[in-house]
C-alpha cells in the first residue's frame, strides 16, 4: 500500500471535520475525558495507517462512530479483565512473588488471550483457558465445567482452530482491519431534515 | 490489501491440526497416536505449516503458565468472560456490519417501522431497544433519549442546537448566555428559555412539554410563533400550532423507567412498551381498546406486561421467550 499525494489532504480533511465530533462522541461513551482523547486519537491513527474514501461526511461518521465503538468495547473490556485480575491477586493468601514486569506480561497476554477467545461460547473459552495455561486433563476441566471429557477435547480443538485462523489472519496482516467496509445501506441514508 | 505474507493453509488441514493438538496435549495418546501424528506432519508442508499456528498460539499462554500467579490470572479471565455485559447498546449498531447482532436484536429491529430506523441511522446519538441513555454535553445541559430516538449534535461558537431525527428526547439545558439553545425538528424550530422539555416527534406532529421555564415554539410553516410556560404542553405541525393543555407527566417519567397510563388505550401502552422488548408484542384488536391506568417499569417490559395482565381481562401467550402475543382472557382461564 503506497501513500497517494492526495491522501494526506485527505485526512486533514477528515481530521478538521470529524476530530471535534468524535471526541464528543466517544467522551458520552466512555465518560472520561483523558479515554476519550487518547481512544480518539487511536482512531485517527488507525485510519492513517489504512485509509478509505468517503463519499460524504455523512459515511465517514458513520464509518468512524462503527470503528471507535468497536474500541471502547475493547477498552472496557480490557478494563474489566485489569480490575479482576488486581482483585484476584489481593484475594490470595500469600502475596504475589511476581515483579510488577513480570505481572504486566501476564495481564498482557491475558489481554491477547480474551481477544482471541471472544468470538467463541464463553464455556468454550473457559475449557480451553484451564486446559492450556493450567495443563489440566480433559477429565479435570470436564469437572470442573460439568460436561463429559470428549467435550472438552472438542472444546479445546473448537478453541484452538479459532486461535489458528486468527493467528493466520494476523500474519497475513488482516486481523486488525476494520471489521466491515460501511454498509452501502448506511451510506444510501437520505440528508437529515 | 492485496499482500499476504503466505498463503493460510486450507481449512481442511487447520482443522487437523486442532484436533492432533486436543489429543496430544493431554498425554492420553498412544504411541500408535504419535506415531501417526508424525506420519500427519510429514505428508504434506500445509501440514506442517498448520502445526506452526499451532505453536503460535500456545506460546501466547507461556507469560500465564510459567507465571506464580497463574491461577489468579485463570480466575481472572473467567470472571471477565462470564460478566461481560450484554451489548445492548450495540443492538442498533449491530446491523451496520454484524457487531455483536443478536437473533433477539434483529427481532426487536423488525417489529420498528422501518422509516423510523432508517432515520436513526446517521444520527450522532441515539438509543437502540429497551434503552434510555443520558447524553451530558460540555455546555452542562444533560439530554435523555427515549429508546429508538436520536438525535444530531450541532453547537456552534454562537448557538447550541440539536436536530430531533426521530422519536423524543427530554432536555435539561445547561446556562450559557451568549449561545442560545434551540432544538430543530422536521415542523420547526424550538428555543429553550432556560429550561426542562421533552420533544417528541409523532404521527401527529411535534408534541413540546415543558416542566421548567420555557420554550418558544416557532413552526417552519407559519410566522406565528408561541411561548409554551412551565407545566403545558402543545402539538404543531410545520403549518399549525394547537392549543396550549395541560403538560402530560408521561413525557417525563421514561426518563426514570416508568410508564404513566391514566385510560390510556392498551394498544397504545403496548406501543410504547414494543421500544422496551427485544421482540414480537402483538395485541389482539379485541383488547387494543381497554383502558389502562397505573404505573408500569419499561425496564423490564416483561414483568410490565404480567402486571398488566393482573389488571385487565388478557393472557399473554408466550410461544417463545421474545414472541409474546396479547389476547382476550378465555372463560376458562
Amino acid at each position: 500500500m503506497s501513500a497517494s499525494p492526495g491522501l494526506s489532504q485527505d485526512f486533514e480533511h477528515l481530521y478538521g471535520n470529524h476530530h471535534h465530533w468524535l471526541l464528543a462522541w466517544v467522551n458520552w461513551r466512555l465518560g472520561n475525558a483523558a479515554d476519550a482523547a487518547d481512544l480518539a486519537h487511536d482512531a485517527f491513527v488507525r485510519l492513517l495507517t489504512r485509509p478509505c474514501h468517503f463519499e460524504n461526511p455523512q459515511q465517514a461518521r458513520a464509518y468512524l462512530r462503527k470503528m471507535a465503538n468497536g474500541m471502547c468495547v475493547d477498552l472496557w473490556r480490557r478494563r474489566s479483565l485489569e480490575q479482576a485480575w488486581l482483585e484476584a491477586l489481593a484475594a490470595q493468601p500469600e502475596p504475589t512473588a511476581a515483579s510488577a514486569e513480570q505481572q504486566a506480561m501476564v495481564l498482557e497476554a491475558l489481554g491477547e488471550i480474551d481477544a482471541m477467545l471472544r468470538e467463541l461460547p464463553p464455556k468454550v473459552a473457559h475449557a480451553f483457558v484451564m486446559a492450556v495455561a493450567c495443563d489440566m486433563t480433559d477429565n479435570e476441566v470436564a469437572a470442573t465445567l460439568n460436561v463429559s471429557s470428549r467435550m472438552v477435547r472438542k472444546y479445546v480443538a473448537q478453541a484452538m482452530l479459532c486461535c489458528m485462523k486468527l493467528e493466520a489472519r494476523l500474519t497475513a496482516g488482516l486481523a486488525d482491519a476494520p471489521p466491515v467496509p460501511v454498509s452501502p445501506t448506511a451510506a444510501a441514508v437520505p440528508p437529515k431534515p | 490489501m492485496t499482500v499476504m505474507a503466505s498463503p493460510e493453509p486450507s481449512h481442511r488441514a487447520m482443522e487437523e491440526a486442532a484436533e492432533w493438538y486436543a489429543l496430544l496435549r493431554t498425554g492420553d495418546a498412544s504411541a500408535a497416536d504419535q506415531q501417526k501424528w508424525k506420519q500427519w506432519l510429514a505428508r504434506d508442508d500445509a501440514h506442517q505449516q498448520a502445526w506452526r499456528y499451532v505453536e503460535r498460539v500456545g506460546r501466547r499462554f507461556a507469560p500465564l503458565q510459567a507465571s506464580p500467579d497463574r491461577d489468579a490470572a485463570v480466575a481472572a479471565f473467567h470472571q471477565t468472560v462470564s460478566a461481560a455485559p450484554r451489548r445492548r447498546r450495540q443492538v442498533l449498531l449491530g446491523l451496520a456490519g454484524g457487531l455483536g447482532l443478536s437473533w433477539l436484536g434483529w427481532t426487536g429491529w423488525r417489529q420498528t417501522p422501518l422509516s423510523a430506523l432508517a432515520s436513526l441511522w446517521g444520527t450522532d446519538y441515539r438509543a437502540g431497544v429497551g434503552e434510555t441513555p443520558q447524553v451530558a454535553l460540555p455546555d452542562g445541559t444533560t439530554v435523555w433519549i427515549k429508546a429508538l430516538s436520536g438525535f444530531n449534535l450541532a453547537y456552534s461558537d454562537t448557538q447550541r442546537r440539536l436536530e430531533l431525527v426521530a422519536g423524543e428526547i427530554l432536555v435539561d439545558t445547561g446556562k450559557d448566555p451568549l449561545r442560545p439553545f434551540v432544538v430543530d425538528t422536521a415542523e420547526g424550530r424550538l428555543q429553550a428559555l432556560g429550561t426542562r422539555f421533552s420533544v417528541s416527534h409523532g404521527d401527529a406532529g411535534i408534541l413540546v412539554a415543558v416542566y421548567d421555564g420555557a420554550v418558544r415554539v416557532t413552526p417552519a410553516g407559519a410566522g406565528a410563533s408561541a411561548v409554551v410556560p412551565t407545566g403545558r404542553q402543545v402539538r404543531f405541525t410545520a403549518d399549525a400550532l394547537q392549543p396550549l393543555m395541560p403538560a402530560d407527566p408521561a413525557r417525563e417519567s421514561w426518563r426514570n423507567g416508568l410508564l404513566l397510563a391514566d385510560g390510556t388505550p392498551l394498544a397504545d401502552v403496548v406501543a410504547e412498551l414494543r421500544r422496551y422488548h427485544a421482540g414480537h408484542l402483538g395485541v389482539s384488536p379485541q383488547v387494543g381498546q381497554l383502558r389502562v391506568f397505573g404505573s408500569y417499569p419499561l425496564d423490564d417490559a416483561n414483568r410490565a406486561l404480567d402486571m398488566l395482565a393482573s389488571v385487565l381481562p388478557i393472557r399473554l401467550s408466550r410461544a417463545l421467550p421474545w414472541w409474546v402475543s396479547i389476547e382476550p382472557r378465555l372463560k376458562s382461564d
